[in-house]
């Protein structure tokens, strides 16, 4: 295009001719644009922390199951001996810990009522080193070692059977043959977690019992070796998961075992990021609504101010490109500097929390079902920046379309008769 | 840069007239009322005329420079400018004809406001590809010409309506057109600016062989040019030299 640089200058001395109005746009801009990334900067911080929550609660990022066991549930879908699979995931690069666990449910009976519940026979000490279970003990402690009747429940499981610290509890489950087994344990612990499932549901035994009980102990051992029906996986980052799910599945292949990540396994993880996605693109669409209507208010009074003016460029022999072209360099400066400044608030805010951390815990009981902690630190990507620039630049492209290609279409002598 | 020497004009063009005006007629549609605003003008002007086109308000002094200038088409007619037919130019082509061989003078808002007067007479210059030094050097002696010098860095809002009217003299020369059009130049301005206006574009005319037409019905201008063309309801009834 000829001549940009004078249309570059028109367009800044134009937009310098009305600093209020050029000033209130920028500040409105810039403050849209910051609020903007600091909500997806929350919204990316929130989600990793969820994640983060999510994964090292209970699921772990990868778990290896029996081929079926995802859809059947049945504990007969289980992995009948572990021990040749330990030295591979023992060895396996971006595996930080690993453990057993052997997944039932059952029912629940004490002195006063019954509950349906989801017994989980745990290794006390691996348990340790992949999930935070044992964090959340709110009273009585962790298994001892070589405790064989212990049992830890969640806490509201506790209040619905009436039992506390030492009371008995006798767990009826299913074992792989089907025959329902039952067995007397005595409450150690009580664990809060803020998430619904394990507080309500979650009973746990140590995995040693919980073969003997359900008669998944190799023959001749006191439970140390036998069936589990999930091995679960903490890796060293979620970067990690990805690879480690192919070259396990390779490894293992002809198994018939399944390797799962942790978002395959919970559907609620599937609706979280569909969530995260549909917040993504109402904030894109509040940007593009926001730079859109403070650009194009801006710009119509601009161009109304001096219809006159573009006549008189259009007789002086101004090409309708180049008035094109000098009120889309108004709009790009606009939403340049707006942006920009937007970007380093929004950005500075984002840094400055992420730091520190935001502190919701005045909203938090209402999230942790969510696996969501109160404090959260926004994290601003490469990918939001990114997404939010895009979205920047099309509203500005809309708003400023309009205007120019009504300058560019002016016809001299009726603009010249405009007062 | 004279549009004589790019060869559109051949050596006979210097014979024939600069512009030749045949059955120009232009009617405006207004709210159900047909407006017959030029009704079938004829006439030629020659190289280096100062002509004042004179008429009662609405007689088409407007709408008849704005055809000739190439900001408006009319619906009939033939118009020959420069030895080029005007009328057969694309909408980009006459913004570059007028670019390159019309200058223009409006009643007011004849500036750019947010460029210095140096600016707003370079700025067709630069439109034409003149190199940033030459074309500043160029501004500031035709400002110096019209007796602007020492104001070139102003902005229009601080200059004086006689003063702006001077810059637009500057810029319409500036770039050596063919031909001037200047509408209503004075009628902003109290009769001694006025005056003095008009004398200073007589004078480069006849120092430069400018050629000029200026619509008016200003008795000031009217005196001062050398050829009157007198409108009356859309047709040139009269053109006679004084
Ligand atoms: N764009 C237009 N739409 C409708 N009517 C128009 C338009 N332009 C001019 N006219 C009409 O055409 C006629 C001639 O107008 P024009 O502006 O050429 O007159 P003028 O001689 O320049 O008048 P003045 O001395 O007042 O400037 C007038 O009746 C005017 O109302
Ligand atoms: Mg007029």
């Amino acid at each position: 295009m000829k001549h940009v640089g004078i249309y570059l200058r028109l367009g800044l001395r134009n937009l310098w001719l009305h600093p209020a109005r050029t000033g209130l746009t920028v500040l409105a801009l810039a403050v849209g644009i910051a609020a903007l990334t600091f909500l997806t900067a929350m919204n990316d911080g929130w989600m990793q922390n969820i994640r983060e929550n999510f994964v090292l609660t209970e699921v772990g990022h990868l778990q290896i199951h029996a081929r079926g066991f995802e859809q059947s549930h049945k504990i007969r879908d289980h992995i009948p001996d572990t021990r040749p699979l330990k030295s591979r995931l023992d060895s396996e690069p971006g595996i930080l810990a690993w453990t057993e666990r052997i997944r039932v449910s059952g029912l629940a009976s004490a002195a006063g009522a019954n509950a349906g519940v989801l017994v989980s026979g745990i290794d006390p000490l691996r348990e340790r080193k992949v999930s935070r279970l044992a964090d959340f003990i709110s009273q009585g402690r962790w298994f001892g070692l070589d405790e064989a009747h212990a049992t830890i429940i969640g806490d509201v499981l506790a209040e619905r059977l009436e039992v506390g610290l030492g009371d008995k509890l006798v767990l009826m489950a299913a074992a792989p043959n089907g025959d329902i087994m039952s067995e007397v344990f005595r409450v150690r612990g009580v664990i809060h977690s803020g998430v619904m499932d394990i507080d309500n549901l979650l009973t746990l035994i140590p995995l040693a019992s919980a073969r003997k009980w359900l008669g998944m102990a190799t023959a001749g051992n006191g439970g140390e070796y036998g069936g589990v029906t999930d091995i679960v996986i903490r890796a060293d980052s979620f970067a990690d998961v990805n690879p480690l799910k192919q070259s396990l599945s390779a490894a293992f292949a002809g198994q018939d075992l399944e390797v799962l990540r942790w978002m395959d396994i919970d559907p609620m993880a599937e609706q979280w990021s569909q969530f995260a996605d549909a917040y993504t693109w109402i904030v894109l669409a509040v940007v593009i609504l926001v730079v859109l209507a403070e650009v194009l208010n801006t710009m119509l009074m601009s161009m109304h101010d001096r219809i006159r003016e573009f006549g008189l460029m259009g007789a002086l022999g101004t090409g309708a490109m180049q008035l094109f072209a000098m009120l889309m360099w108004e709009t790009v400066i606009l939403v340049c500097i707006g942006g920009l400044l937007g970007f380093v608030m929004g950005g500075w805010a984002s840094a400055y929390y992420g730091e520190y951390g935001l502190d919701l815990s005045r909203f938090a009981t209402a999230f942790s079902f969510m696996y969501m902690s109160p404090i959260v630190h926004p994290q601003l990507t490469f990918d939001g920046c990114a997404r939010i620039l895009g979205a920047a630049i099309i509203g500005a492209m809309i708003a400023g379309l309009y205007p120019a290609w009504k300058a560019a279409r002016l016809e001299p002598a009726v603009a010249m008769r405009e007062i | 840069m004279n549009a004589s020497d790019n060869g559109t004009a051949s050596m006979e063009g210097w014979d024939s007239p600069l512009i030749q005006a045949r059955d120009l007629s232009r009617h405006f549609h207004s709210s159900q009322v047909e407006v017959v605003a030029l009704d079938g003008v004829n006439f030629d002007l020659q190289h280096g005329a100062f002509s004042v086109l004179a008429g009662r308000s609405g007689s088409g002094k407007t709408t008849l420079l704005n055809i000739l200038g190439t900001l408006d088409m009319p619906d009939a007619g033939a118009l020959n400018i420069s030895g080029r037919d005007v009328l057969k130019l694309s909408t980009a082509e006459r913004a570059d004809f007028r670019l390159m061989h019309m200058g223009f003078i409006f009643q007011a808002y004849n500036l750019i406001r947010v460029l210095s007067a140096r600016e707003n007479v370079a700025y067709v210059l630069q439109l034409r590809g003149v190199a940033r030094d030459e074309r500043l050097r160029i501004a500031d002696t035709w400002l110096a010409e019209v007796g602007l010098e020492g104001l070139e860095s102003r902005r229009p809002d601080q200059l004086s309506g006689g003063q702006q009217q001077r810059v637009a003299v500057a810029r319409a020369l500036a770039s050596e057109p063919d031909i001037v059009l200047a509408d209503e130049p004075t009628a902003n301005l109290d009769s001694h600016t006025g005056e003095a206006l008009m004398q200073l574009m007589r004078a480069l005319n006849e120092k430069r062989g400018t050629t000029f037409l200026i619509a008016s019905h200003d008795p000031v201008a009217m005196d001062a040019g050398k050829e009157l063309l007198m409108m009356e309801d859309g047709r040139i009834v009269e053109q006679h030299r004084q």
